[in-house]
């Protein structure tokens, strides 16, 4: 059984889903334009995601081989449903916001990505845990991206207005494209960051 | 086990049956609130429309205070909301508007005061436009400058024109053209065709 600190670094770092795997883009470019439409989409992901792996897993020595992804899909969907209907009864301006993107969650590679990979081979409890892990991944990813982009495109922080009445809000930090920007600069800085600890190591091990 | 020919099926058919039971209650149980957010939100935006004070945000305020307002009348296929007085006599017409944007749908109310003089207010209660941008005629300060405005002296059925234009009276949006466009054209139609019908049956 994979240590949880493992697990968690996977998710996060080395096998980020959204800047190492470039799966789930699709959202991460369109509800990162606020910083609060990041959080719950991201929140609302990891809940499926770990949901869904947990229960992958659990049913995992009993599922047929061969129907395996249609058991998976039902149970995606079932959760992202109930994400659905919680955000509408008790949270509906988020769920205006969010708008199709949450019955959206269910196309989100990320999930059965993870539901493939991980679920499909392990435990339920490590199966939980990198549910978990990948979607704090993909959430800290929409809010870094979003951060720059309410930043500049509105001058606010999660609705706080930080920057004053002499800021010219960028009107292309609002629209999708930003995104594209902000996404492949924050790839770019891991790339190097990592190649910066392989060049490291190996020096180490030639010496 | 496994590998007979009914296994595959039987545990599907009890697996879907697992979740849509447990969905089918989950949805039951909060299917009354769901239905009353969406009441109290068409409500608070009526009520904006005609620019009455509700005492606070809670739901119940918001709720009583339609109550002791606002009845509606048949429109079209659809219905009106209208705003009675103290003795009940008639203040004015939220007609319902609707007509494509730039990425969809956008629906809303339009408030005219009684005797048809005035635009008492304005809301949206469904667009999709860019947040931003387009989705900013969600924002008070573009809804406010519609109220109040005179629409006596018309031509055309142009209610609302653009400034600068000659006879403009309401700011568009910096760069969302096309949605401010969709809304004067939204407005002007649904408001002419509400007048004409409106002036013809009263005198």
């Amino acid at each position: 059984m994979d240590s949880p600190k493992k697990i968690f670094k996977n998710g996060i770092w080395k096998e980020n889903p959204v800047i190492v795997q470039i799966i789930g883009i699709c959202s991460s470019l369109a509800v990162t334009n606020y910083m609060m439409n990041s959080l719950i989409m991201g929140l609302g992901l990891t809940f499926v995601t770990g949901l869904s792996s947990f229960v992958v897993s659990l049913i995992r020595n009993y599922t047929p081989k061969h129907i395996r992804m249609m058991v998976q899909v039902l149970i995606i969907a079932a959760f992202v449903i109930i994400v659905d209907i919680f955000l509408q009864a008790y949270m509906p301006e988020m769920s205006k916001a969010l708008g199709p993107y949450v019955g959206l969650i269910i196309t989100n590679c990320i999930i059965m990505g993870r539901a493939e990979a991980y679920a499909q081979q392990n435990p339920p409890l490590p199966s939980l845990l990198d549910g978990i892990a990948s979607g704090l991944g993909y959430t800290l990813i929409l809010l870094m991206i979003s951060f720059v982009r309410e930043l500049l495109g509105f001058g606010t922080i999660f609705g706080i207005k930080v920057l004053g009445d002499w800021w010219t809000p960028w009107t292309i930090m609002v629209m999708p494209p930003a995104a594209f920007f902000i996404l492949a600069i924050i790839i770019w800085a891991r790339n190097a960051i990592e190649e910066k600890e392989k060049d490291k190591k190996g020096e180490v091990a030639k010496s | 086990m496994k590998k007979s020919f009914a296994y595959p099926i039987i545990f599907m058919i009890v697996i879907s049956a697992i979740f849509t039971f447990a969905l089918a209650f989950l949805n039951q149980s909060t299917a009354e609130k769901i239905a009353l957010n969406q009441e109290i939100e068409l409500y608070r935006k009526i009520l904006y429309i005609f620019n009455i004070d509700v005492p606070s945000e809670k739901p119940e305020d918001i709720l009583e205070t339609f109550r002791n307002n606002i009845g509606t009348l048949p429109y079209d296929d659809t219905i009106m909301y209208v705003h009675y007085g103290d003795n009940g006599e008639i203040l004015g017409y939220a007609v319902p508007i609707s007509g494509s944007g730039l990425w969809g749908t956008i629906e809303g109310y339009v408030g005219i005061s009684s005797d048809y003089t005035t635009i008492l207010g304005i809301d949206f209660t469904k667009q999709s436009e860019t947040p931003g941008l387009g989705g900013r005629i969600s924002e008070e300060s573009f809804k406010e400058q519609f109220r109040g405005l005179d629409i006596t002296n018309v031509i055309d059925g142009n209610y609302i024109i653009y400034k600068p234009a000659p006879g403009g009276n309401v700011d568009a949006i910096a760069g969302a053209t096309l949605t401010s466009k969709s809304v004067s054209k939204i407005i002007n139609e649904d408001l002419h065709s509400f007048l004409k019908e409106r002036v013809r049956t009263d005198g």
